[in-house]
């Protein structure tokens, strides 16, 4: 046995294995696998700074940023207005904030989202896109498709963060637009916006990457626990992450949620930011492990009960950037183009009008202006 | 570019070494029960743990990259495996315990399958074939390793006369045709591997080898695993990979775009008798439900249309003469 000094890496790889023989054993029992294996990930994190090690990272709360929440919702004054403006310029040059300034911007969403409705209600005109996974570049050329915020309304469906490799910046930048301009400016719960799922898909090791420390990801995914987790433009299209769920009929059922805290493994709000439609009728069990598959009877069933004249949902990969089903009952919008740098698909937008007429706007990757080709990290192939 | 593309080979370990560090490998359906393997995951372990004291810088790459996989790499590191090691395994069995049968691995890199196929079949003679510089490493890991040098030590005499390391550069014909002639027979059945090899050549040095190889061994099949650039007019996955790998590694795949689709891909093989699927069909056709329901168990897939989409830019290939 060598003894010299990397040896502690050749242990953290047996500890990293051991779990697996149990995971062999329990092969085929799909129920809290995942979590398990989800919840086992940070042990082993080769960045992990050692004030983690001895703390759930999945236990929210920690950062501190909800721990004066006002009565009221936020007023902006000059002084803020100055502060929130000065961020946006910065963080529009895809520069990261302080520590500092992302907790206090935190503090202010905070503020801003714990009023907001589980089903926000939103008026049109509204332009609705979908994920946008970290590709910052990408969501600045989707402002200038869709007309600057706050002339142009805007609804984000969630998934903000993971895969890309500007989660930060993106999720900053929505943040601070939400926060300046709220009556402008939607951005829902997607199931990337979760402390778990964060740590396998990428935010949790950007953070620290770019922070030095976990203390950022556990503001955001602190505050992440606030946001929306639903939308109903002029009531009659009802807007969401992932899909329908068998425990919801009505979206007043959606009301009496208690969306205040992480992403549940089950239940109607992990279906919400989970599900897919299928061609399948019925309900399905999803091949992603959480939430279910949903066939068009059930979504002509949801859309009549609640007097909807649409589903608008993201979370799927559609090479066009937007894809109907069920004949018009759901659209799934995509707002990541050459998803992951290296999927090859549009991106799109949906406007809905004062007259509720809807056109979409596809667009390709921006040319990334300011990101040299040789930093960048090869997109993952088999090779 | 020899350079750039031994060093892919670090990437396929890092992805094997990832799947198994998350339960996808070993499969107990597939490579346990179905092709007898066994400590696999142990066998890994220990080769990356002697990787450490020949290059501290690589096993430290590698290290950093298996921690940072994602599932979808991990769903097409399980495809990939498992497709291939069913391949060999059923060749294997279609052949007498008497008849000796030689695999050719080409570009061989850090395969350890050799381990548990030399074990489990006393009539297989294996050739792993690679540049120098990745033959001595590996030779490196292997000879200090003790637990894996008795693993390929299988026969009663000590020797490793079932098992050959050489280093040859499969882009040079006459090296080609010269190693192959000294230490292969051409008498024997023989599989030749060839997993993201032919990827890495250009057009007329991939057909030369593949001409060499059909011409010399009177029998065998060849198993084929290697992207393709994907033959719609919509489909920019190829381009996109090319101008990536390009950008980022100086890594070329010059006949990307030309075999790129399953049909053109199989041309390759015209004389031979040749099935090939794309990793998707595989994914959907070939994998038994069980199967399917404990990979979700593993890891929260995230995407399932990513995984379709490139899945479908990968293929395996089977051509018998």
């Amino acid at each position: 046995m060598d003894m010299d000094l990397d040896v502690p890496m050749h242990d953290a790889i047996e500890e990293q294995l051991s779990p697996t023989i149990d995971e062999d054993k329990n092969g085929g029992e799909r129920d809290d696998a995942g979590g398990n294996q989800l919840t086992t990930i940070n042990t082993t994190n080769p960045n992990g700074d050692d004030e983690d090690d001895d703390v759930d990272l999945n236990v929210g709360g920690g950062s501190g940023i909800a721990d004066h929440k006002s009565a009221k919702p936020l007023e902006l004054n000059s002084s803020n207005i100055n502060q929130l403006d000065q961020w946006i310029e910065y963080l529009s040059k895809c520069q990261i904030l302080s520590e500092d300034d992302v907790a206090k911007l935190c503090k202010m969403a905070v503020d801003v989202l714990q009023f907001e409705e589980n089903v926000k209600p939103i008026n049109v005109p509204v332009t609705i896109c979908g994920d946008v996974h970290g590709q910052f570049h990408d969501l600045i050329e989707l402002f200038k498709i869709g007309g600057p915020c706050p002339d142009t309304n805007y609804l984000f469906m969630g998934d903000y963060v993971d895969r890309g490799y500007y989660s930060v910046e993106t999720v900053s930048y929505l943040v601070a637009m939400k926060v300046r301009y709220p009556h402008r400016i939607t951005i829902l719960r997607g199931n990337h916006e979760s402390r778990q799922i964060t740590q396998v898909y990428g935010f949790y090791d950007e953070c620290l990457r770019k922070y030095g420390s976990a203390a950022v990801w556990k503001m955001f995914t602190d505050l992440f626990d606030y946001f929306p987790i639903t939308a109903l433009v002029d009531n009659k299209i009802f807007c969401l992450h992932g899909g329908l769920s068998p425990m919801i009929e009505t979206v007043d059922q959606v009301r009496e949620l208690n969306r205040i805290q992480e992403v549940p493994h089950e239940g109607p709000m992990c279906d919400l930011l989970w599900s897919d439609p299928d061609d399948r009728g019925g309900w399905g069990i999803s091949p992603r492990g959480a939430g279910f598959t949903f066939g068009q009877d059930i979504s002509e069933q949801f859309n009549h009960t609640n007097d909807l004249s649409l589903i608008a949902r993201a979370h799927q990969l559609v090479m066009e950037g937007y894809a109907w089903s069920h004949q018009q009952n759901v659209v799934t919008i995509f707002s990541a183009p050459n998803y992951c740098y290296r999927c090859g698909n549009q991106a799109a937008i949906m406007e809905v009008d004062e007259n509720h007429s809807r056109q979409f706007l596809q667009y390709d990757p921006s040319v990334r202006p300011g990101e040299p080709a040789v930093s960048r990290k090869t997109p993952d192939y088999f090779l | 570019m020899e350079k750039v593309v031994q060093q892919t080979d670090y990437d396929a370990l890092s992805c094997r070494l990832a799947a198994i560090s998350k339960g996808y490998l070993p499969s107990v359906a597939f490579q346990v029960q179905r092709c007898n393997y066994h400590g696999y995951k142990e066998m890994h372990m220990e080769y990356l743990h002697s990787l450490k004291s020949v290059s501290r810088r690589i096993h430290s790459k590698i290290f950093r990259a298996m921690q940072n996989s994602f599932p979808v790499m991990n769903y097409g590191t399980y495809l990939r495996t498992v497709s291939i090691d069913i391949q060999i395994n059923d060749f294997l069995k279609s052949h007498s315990k008497f008849q000796n049968v030689q695999i050719i691995n080409l570009g061989c890199g850090s395969d350890l399958r050799m381990i548990p196929i030399i074990k489990n079949f006393t009539n297989v003679t294996y050739i792993d074939i690679d540049y120098k510089d990745s033959i001595e490493m590996k030779r490196k890991i292997l000879d200090q390793n003790r637990a894996l040098k008795k693993a390929l030590e299988s026969d009663d005499d000590g020797e490793t006369n079932r098992y050959k390391l050489i280093s040859c550069d499969l882009n040079d014909e006459a090296q080609t045709v010269r190693t192959l002639s000294e230490s292969t027979s051409s008498d024997s059945p023989t599989i030749v591997i060839s997993e993201c090899v032919l990827c890495y050549m250009d057009d007329h040095a991939s057909k030369q080898l593949i001409s060499v190889v059909l011409d010399i061994y009177k029998t065998g099949i060849w198993i084929s695993y290697d992207p393709i650039g994907g033959s719609k007019f919509s489909d920019r996955f190829g381009i996109i990979m090319q101008s990536n790998l390009r950008e980022s590694r100086h890594l070329e795949m010059p006949t990307l775009m030309i075999y790129n689709s399953k049909e053109t891909y199989s041309s390759r093989f015209a004389n031979c008798n040749v099935e090939i699927k794309d990793m998707w069909d595989i994914f959907e056709n070939d994998i038994p439900k069980e199967e399917i329901s404990r990979l979700k168990s593993l890891q929260f897939l995230d995407e399932v249309e990513e995984l379709k989409i490139m899945q479908t830019h990968y293929v395996l290939l089977k051509a018998s003469w």
